[in-house]
């Protein structure tokens, strides 16, 4: 909604104006994104390795060609969806199941949604060390837990095989991430009217045909933009690798985050790691083009 | 019916007794483990509430921040408390930077009418949507040309790109919450457009700009990639450097780990508690943490 007034007195023009306002954050977003990605680009296409200077020298597409045809690429491509998908789903589901909790009226409930913070506050790399300890093969809670109720006979460690360290890195990454999840949901469910429910009390709709018929119709929206963004943030993942599990045991939980940091930072090798960062930002990008094909067909409805 | 309102609340308290556990139970073991001597750490079976109340691993940090190897604790435990306060330096500075720049930024977008404005908002958020990662591997090379590695105002100003586009969305949408009306009131009253942001628009969105503020601060705080790529030696380290530091070392005591972790989630837990509300609502105007 634009004003109507007209003003008499001498002004620039209101685009000179946005320009000059947007100005500094316009120049430090490009400085440190546009330009860098320039440079990406660049590396990507070039043999660069810092390990052999000197040799550097504009081979095309070849990175590229190399990775696709490299299980080195396509192993992690796999543990890094699986990892995702994995998480997504406890994220959706646990988020889902706390928001309707907490869309219900009790004495308590702002306490437990403003509890929700903590997990949510703590970095992701303060989350790595909390669950290393909480795991940890000797002496973790979740072992003696574990031990005491007679689920297991002897501590385990499960950071050291597979599939449990994939099921415990992916409760681990999801336990930061479902706060933000739910309070999301619980936005969309607070905007759902709620004369529909008593109307479809009033035809004789028990709480589950309540729950299929109404709520998650009415939820798919957000709920859209809970999976599909969760998703990007999953496909990403490398701070609570780089802790928890390094990306062991043997490549168990070597995911594309962690190649590309191995393949830059410790091989040296800035073509190869910049081209599979590449091709992971390609991969989130089709997904996020996805996610507004999703969001528009959700407006709609 | 009154049956049925009863066993309704039992389910939900019951309910609400899970989801307490699981959101603050882990968090509350790490800070009770922190009040412990190593040794009852390594008990079978573990010792829920620490007895008695164990400081030394807290004054570890203390001490060793002041008499350095003198101390005699871990090296970690030493540059902790230095990078405690980098890490207050960077996600206070970046907080307050980004809203300035911020607000500036998304007046336009949410209030003024001139071409490409929609382009200039996609081109902003859209700029999210590249990893971090593809784009260390480039800013890291280019810190290193120029000098500017192993500086904490580099953390600055990196993590100042990546709050920035979340910080115009949410103040752009603020802005346009407010009614058009008080700002054509000052326009007659013969303010200009710097006037009317000065003295209308910044002073009613003061909520807007407080989560603003308080989330890139989190934000910030929380940054890992960066700022382990970007720093070489203690000078420039983040306390979630040091934490990792100390995670992945074998040979520092449980103990001293276990508080590095505490204590490093001290400033955004309290921060979020305290300011819960302007938190909630700045994340639930369309942006996520990431």
């Amino acid at each position: 909604m634009q004003s109507r007034l007209n003003t008499t007195r001498k002004e620039m023009s209101q685009g000179m104006m946005a320009l000059l306002f947007s100005a500094p954050a316009v120049l430090i977003i490009a400085a440190t994104i546009l330009v860098p990605f320039g440079i990406a680009v660049f590396l990507s296409l070039h043999n660069w390795n810092l390990k052999r200077p000197g040799r550097e020298r504009f081979i095309g597409l070849e990175n590229y060609s190399d990775w696709l045809t490299d299980s080195d690429f396509w192993e992690p491509l796999r543990t890094t969806f699986t990892f995702a998908i994995l998480a997504v789903i406890l994220i959706v589901v646990v988020s889902l199941l706390i928001s309707l909790l907490l869309n219900e009226k009790f004495p308590g409930r702002g306490v437990l949604r403003a509890l929700l913070l903590v997990p949510w506050a703590i970095p992701s790399v303060v989350n790595a060390l909390l669950w290393k300890w909480l795991l940890n093969p000797q002496y973790g809670l979740i072992n003696a837990i574990f031990y005491d109720i007679g689920i297991i006979t002897e501590y385990q460690n499960v950071l050291g095989s597979m599939p449990s360290v994939m099921i415990w890195l992916v409760i681990a990454y999801s336990w930061i991430h479902i706060p933000l999840a739910t309070l999301l949901l619980l936005s969309g469910l607070q905007t759902i009217p709620g004369d529909i429910y008593e109307s479809a009390i009033v035809d004789g709709a028990g709480v589950r045909q309540r729950f299929l018929f109404i709520t998650l119709p009415m939820l798919r929206p957000m709920l859209s933009i809970v999976i599909i963004f969760e998703m990007i943030f999953a496909l990403k993942v490398f701070d609570i690798i780089f802790v928890l599990t390094a990306g062991g045991p043997a490549d168990a939980t070597n995911v594309l985050g962690w190649t590309i940091y191995t393949e830059t930072f410790r091989k040296l090798d800035f073509g190869a790691g910049s081209s599979i960062a590449m091709l992971l930002g390609a991969i989130t990008l089709a997904l996020a083009i996805l996610f507004y094909v999703f969001l528009d067909k959700g407006v709609e409805q | 019916m009154k049956a049925r309102a009863r066993i309704r609340l039992i389910v939900i308290y019951v309910s609400a007794a899970i989801v307490l556990l699981g959101t603050v139970g882990p968090f509350l073991w790490l800070v009770s483990s922190s009040f412990q001597y190593e040794r009852q750490l390594l008990n079978r079976p573990p010792q829920w509430l620490p007895n008695p109340i164990v400081l030394d691993s807290y004054r570890e940090i203390f001490e060793g921040a002041v008499l350095g190897e003198a101390s005699g604790v871990p090296y970690q435990s030493r540059i902790f408390l230095r990078s405690f306060a980098n890490s207050f330096f960077v996600a206070g500075s970046v907080a307050a930077i980004a809203v300035l720049v911020g607000a500036y930024a998304a007046y336009p977008l949410a209030r003024l009418n001139f071409r490409g404005r929609n382009l200039l908002l996609f081109g902003i958020l859209a700029s999210r949507l590249i990893p971090a990662l593809s784009l260390a591997i480039p800013i890291v090379l280019v810190a290193k040309q120029i000098g500017m590695s192993d500086k904490i105002i580099s953390l600055v100003f990196i993590n100042l790109s990546f709050i920035l586009p979340y910080v115009i969305w949410l103040l752009q949408s603020y802005f346009k919450s407010i009614p058009m009306e008080l700002e054509d009131a000052g326009r007659i009253d013969g303010c200009s457009r710097l006037q009317v942001v000065h003295k209308i628009i910044l002073p009613l969105s003061l909520p807007g700009l407080t989560s603003a503020g308080i989330l890139a601060f989190l934000l910030t705080w929380g940054e890992f990639l960066f700022a382990l790529l970007l720093s070489e030696t203690p000078a420039s380290y983040t306390s979630t450097v040091v934490v990792s530091l100390f995670a992945t070392d074998v040979d520092v005591s449980f103990v001293s780990i276990i508080t590095a972790g505490v204590v490093s989630v001290i400033p955004p837990i309290a921060f979020a508690l305290i300011f819960q509300r302007f938190i909630i609502s700045g994340l639930l105007s369309g942006s996520l943490k990431g």
